[in-house]
């Protein structure tokens, strides 16, 4: 058996999942102390690190290193993670790579509810603004499930719908921007671009408890994720509950999508690659939760460094830049797609 | 003795009734085949003695209970399943896929155990995987992945077995292959097995008890040789057919006796 019996519990996994994990996590350690030194200040290893973890070390490293540096990078690890998580499940449940919030409107479903919220409270609290994230992430969700209903779901009718849902959320949020005035305007302009600049503590706190929440329940069906990829009937006779499973993934998978979007805006592409670079680097049966989380924070960690050392005059909010990469991506999938491979 | 059973079951999909209030027995630790022509219901039936499907009128009932009110996951020990058109995750391999049939028995901090180990092990030996067990299953032959599939099952570790329509899409001697196995696991390990089949003679020859449905009826049930006569076969297949012992096994064999060449 290619698996690995992992302490007192015998957590089995696949070994080369587990070993890419590990891998995975290793590079996102370095990538995070590189996060936390280099920059255009420069205020040294050891203090950087001492700063990070709370310990003065006088100014400017207190502020640099320990208010902006450092929840600017674990909010971006959380969110990339977030979204990869959300976009591993949903491409599961569908048994389709396109299938990722930011493709199929909920990242815009929750956007149209973050500026609405932003709107309607002028922009008080980031817990707020997840909440109303999650609502129109949600709406959006829902709308979906009801317009591509006939007698069932079939996955790329479900995709369609979700992009033009998308299309009109983002009409929706376009529309309240014009309401708005011109400096909540302005700061809902900046956020609808997707950039982690400007991350506090608050944005971290508010991305781990979501994560802290979801993702036990989210492991919990881990199992049944994985079995229904085998089909609704084998899963169900192997005694999964298919429905009652199916619907709490795809609410978890929302609800991180949307909390994501509140806490940074939209980003777009890390949900589409992370979770079909993980299956392709781990070369594991399926779905793989973790490494898909791993991949995503790895990879919007990168994106937002690369973003930041560009020359000022380049520079530009890391949402942009996963466009970027992430946009040939897509087109590969679709023309591979068209060559009567798998869409 | 039944351990599985349908008492007026009328079972359809949506509003729409399929099966129409049918009693069915299922034999304890004999090959069970249902068969009829298409749409009669024989894979609806099916479905709804694995619980995939609800009767809309009567019950199924497993052990004395409906089985809609056992815990799925007390099925799931007590019935598998080989679906026709299961699907094969990309890029697993065979030993992967049929420790899923394990999933049942885990439970979540403990998920994977010796009797888990054994049951594969010993899954892949009775389908003749052993060697095959680190291959891909997308790149098996159909009949390999047809074993695979039945392994997986066989993994689950359940008295009661039942396949739609195991051989179809296989080539004759694929066929005979699954067919054998089937034989050999209700000889050995005394599995109930239940399968919906389309050839009367494979039917006739590995089955004990026949279902003959049509119409979503139970036209005909009972020993293969009471079943397959040739006014039975003519009212269920709307066919006029012969029926001799098969030269090999003794056992019905069905022959239209309509076609080119032939004279009245």
């Amino acid at each position: 058996m290619r698996s690995l019996r992992i302490g007192p519990f015998g957590i089995t996994t696949h070994r080369r999942t587990f070993v890419v994990g590990l891998i995975l996590l290793g590079v996102l350690l370095a990538l995070l102390i590189f996060a936390l030194v280099v920059g255009k200040a420069n205020i040294g290893f050891l203090d950087s690190m001492r700063a990070a973890i709370g310990i003065s070390v006088g100014s400017p490293g207190d502020f640099i290193v320990g208010q902006v540096r450092a929840p600017r990078a674990l909010t971006t690890i959380l969110v990339g993670g977030m979204l990869g998580v959300s976009g591993a499940i949903l491409q599961s449940l569908t048994r389709n790579p396109l299938a990722s919030p930011d493709f199929i409107g909920i990242s815009a479903g929750a956007g149209t509810g973050a500026v609405l919220t932003m709107w309607l409270t002028s922009g008080t609290s980031l817990w707020v603004t997840a909440a109303g994230a999650a609502v129109g992430g949600l709406t959006a969700a829902f709308l979906m499930l009801v317009l591509s209903w006939r007698r069932g779901i079939v996955p790329l009718r479900l995709i369609l719908t979700g992009i033009g849902i998308g299309f009109v959320a983002q009409a929706a949020t376009q529309y309240t921007l014009t309401r708005m005035d011109v400096h909540e305007a302005g700061s809902a302009l900046a956020w609808l671009v997707g950039s982690t600049t400007g991350s506090t503590w608050t944005h971290v706190k508010v991305a781990a408890a979501v994560l802290a929440v979801l993702l036990p329940v989210i492991l919990w069906h881990a199992r049944a994720l994985r079995t229904m990829e085998m089909g609704d009937d084998t899963a169900k006779a192997l005694g999964i509950h298919v429905n009652r499973s199916r619907a709490i993934l795809a609410v978890c998978s929302v609800l991180l999508a949307a909390a994501a979007t509140a806490v940074t805006g939209p980003i777009g592409f890390i949900a589409l690659v992370a979770p079909a670079l993980a299956v392709r680097i781990t070369r594991g049966p399926g779905v793989t939760l973790i490494p898909a989380a791993l991949l995503g924070a790895v990879l919007l960690l990168v994106a937002d460094q690369a973003s930041q050392l560009m020359p000022a005059t380049l520079q530009f909010p890391v949402g942009i830049f996963t466009a970027v990469v992430g946009a040939p991506y897509l087109l590969w999938l679709v023309w591979r797609s068209s060559r009567g491979g798998q869409a | 003795m039944s351990r599985l059973e349908t008492r007026k079951a009328v079972i359809g999909y949506g509003d729409q009734p399929i099966v129409r209030g049918v009693d069915v027995h299922v034999p304890d630790g004999r090959i069970t085949a249902i068969v009829g022509p298409n749409g009669c219901g024989k894979s609806t039936l099916l479905r709804a003695l694995v619980r995939l499907l609800t009767p809309m009128e009567g019950s199924v009932v497993l052990d004395g209970e409906d089985i809609h009110r056992i815990p799925t996951k007390n099925v799931a020990q007590m019935i598998g399943l080989l679906p026709q058109a299961p699907i094969a995750p990309a890029g697993i391999t065979v030993k992967e896929l049929v420790a899923r049939g394990r999933t049942p028995h885990q439970k979540l901090l403990r998920p994977w155990s010796d009797s888990d180990e054994t049951a594969v092990l010993s899954a892949l030996h009775s389908t003749n995987l052993t060697p095959l067990q680190e291959a891909v299953v997308d790149e098996l032959s159909g009949g390999q992945r047809q074993r695979a599939w039945i392994a997986m099952a066989l993994a689950q570790d359940t008295p009661l077995m039942l396949l739609d329509e195991p051989t179809t899409y296989l080539d004759i001697s694929h066929q005979y292959e699954v067919l054998d196995l089937l034989h050999r696991l209700n000889e050995r390990q005394s599995r109930t097995i239940v399968m919906v089949v389309h050839d009367l003679d494979q039917a006739a020859r590995y089955a004990h008890h026949v279902i003959a449905m049509r119409d979503g009826e139970v036209a005909a049930a009972g020993a293969p040789e009471d079943v397959f006569t040739e006014k039975i076969v003519s009212e269920v297949f709307d066919i006029d057919a012969r029926v001799f012992p098969d030269p090999v096994t003794g056992t019905p064999i069905v022959v239209p006796s309509g076609g080119p060449g032939h004279t009245q």
